[in-house]
């Protein structure tokens, strides 16, 4: 008999299985992506980023979701900042880039609509698009109410936004009419 | 041994004289070249033209019209009230076969035909008045704002030079117009613009945009109703024969009153927003 003959395929192949599963399951350890789940935004901010760090990039949004939530659980004007450095340090660190952090912060925490952007004159480019832009800035004034109004305290900041919202709703029904009659 | 010549007198007053008047000059001249600079940036801001003489002149000529038009009307419309006060208060409505009520009906058509007829005269400048005004209106609307600017300039005049709302001036509000004399109307739009010059572009762009769409309507408006003015004629022309008052004469009476003398019930008042807190100092490196 032998020497090979004498050992047991079995419990070899077993081994070799367990091993396998092990080596599978360590490659393709996911990190732990959970939401903050203290109430200080402090906190949650630092947790954040520690998640972000640790390989949770993709859950950017979902993260810039919770604090707002939880900051909308103790609202003040110093939000405001806390959400600014934050975007910030997302910046610096490579998660957004400086546009995208100045559309994060600009579209709760400003009173002007990122939405109402271009680079072409009125008649040629808003008027065509008039009913997606102003669609488009009614959604953004939504947020505005959660980032100026719930998360920041800063109800007249939020006012001026609605106000605005009229204004250009008034002026582009005006300013297209007009662009109209002269083609 | 040279004997060292005394200072002259008027040179040493002289220095004494400029140490003073440098310690003024200085700050002085800082100021005249700050205000100077200020002046000259104020001057090269991008301003718009929404408002040149022309359009000022027009609306002033509108409510003119207007008015003239409100007071040919007046009586004529009283008139009417009265007329069919004493209408219901002898219980016409329902005996119309009464000879007494058939010649009240008549009276009150025939008081009809002369506001018809005081439209049909008053109207046509009316509408050139309105239609200038539109006209002008509408060419610096599509230049102004609607060529030069973009949708992100557009909105930066709308907030104004300084984004902070605290600062920010409030608008004025036109909403609500048709609880007010036509002429009182075209005084106000008069006024707001003629005092253009206190107010920011953010608010020219509101009241330019405003006044045009108002213009807009009068003008659709005014057609209308000179197209139906003849109509109107016939028919109650007709009407006069039997002494009929038909529930279309007081709707058209209503109609004008409303739109000559304002209607009470649509005033309606603008809720202001409360009042906001303040203490937003903190600005953000990303805010644009």
């Amino acid at each position: 008999m032998t020497y090979f003959s004498k050992l047991r395929p079995l419990p070899i192949l077993a081994g070799l299985a367990v091993i396998a599963f092990t080596l599978a399951s360590c490659a393709s350890t996911q990190p732990v992506c959970d939401s903050p789940q203290t109430r200080s935004l402090d906190r949650a901010i630092s947790s954040v980023e520690a998640s972000l760090t640790n390989g949770c990039q993709a859950h950017f949004d979902r993260y810039y979701d919770d604090l707002l939530t939880i900051a909308e659980g103790d609202p003040k004007p110093e939000n405001k900042r806390a959400f600014s450095e934050f975007l910030v340090w997302a910046s610096d660190q490579g998660l957004l880039s400086k546009r995208q952090a100045e559309d994060h912060y600009n579209r709760y925490f400003n009173i002007k609509f990122m939405s109402l952007r271009g680079d072409y004159n009125n008649c040629s480019h808003t008027c065509p698009n008039k009913r997606k832009v102003l669609f488009d800035m009614e959604r953004e004034l939504s947020d505005k109410e959660r980032g100026l109004l719930k998360v920041s305290l800063d109800n007249q900041g939020y006012y001026r936004a609605d106000e605005l919202f009229q204004e250009v709703e008034l002026v582009l029904e005006a300013t297209c009419t007009a662009c109209a009659a002269g083609r | 041994m040279q004997k060292r010549q005394p200072r002259p007198r008027v040179a040493v007053r002289q220095r004494r004289i400029s140490d003073p008047a440098l310690f003024w000059l200085l700050p002085a001249t800082v100021v005249f070249a700050a205000f100077f600079a200020a002046s000259i940036a104020a001057a090269n801001t991008p301003t718009i033209r929404l408002f040149p003489t022309t359009v000022v002149e027009d609306l002033r000529q509108t409510g003119e019209v207007a008015r003239d038009m409100e007071t040919g009307l007046q009586e004529v419309i009283g008139r009417l009230d009265q007329q069919q006060q004493l209408y219901q208060e002898s219980k016409c409505d329902g005996a119309e076969n009464d000879s007494g009520c058939q010649r009240l009906a008549r009276q009150i058509g025939a008081t009809y035909l002369d506001m018809l007829t005081i439209m049909d005269e008053r109207l046509p400048d009316m509408e050139h008045t309105v239609n200038n005004t539109r006209l002008s209106l509408e060419k610096n609307l599509r230049s102004e704002l609607g060529r030069k600017m973009t949708p992100w300039t557009l909105q930066e005049t709308l907030v104004g030079k300084s984004s902070n709302a605290a600062t920010a001036k409030p608008s004025p509000t036109l909403r609500g117009r048709s609880g007010m004399r036509l002429s009182e109307r075209f005084r106000q739009y008069h006024q707001l613009v003629a005092t253009s010059g206190s107010q920011g572009d953010q608010s020219l762009a509101v009241l330019a945009s405003d006044i045009y769409l108002d213009m807009e309507e009068t003008s659709l408006l005014i057609e209308r109703t000179r197209q139906e003015i003849a109509r109107a004629t016939l028919m109650e022309q007709l009407n006069q024969s039997f002494g009929i008052i038909t529930p279309e004469m007081m709707e058209v009476v209503g109609g004008v009153k409303s739109i000559l003398f304002g209607d009470e019930e649509a005033r309606t008042l603008v809720a202001g927003p409360p009042p906001g807190d303040i203490e937003q100092a903190y600005r953000s490196p990303l805010e644009q």
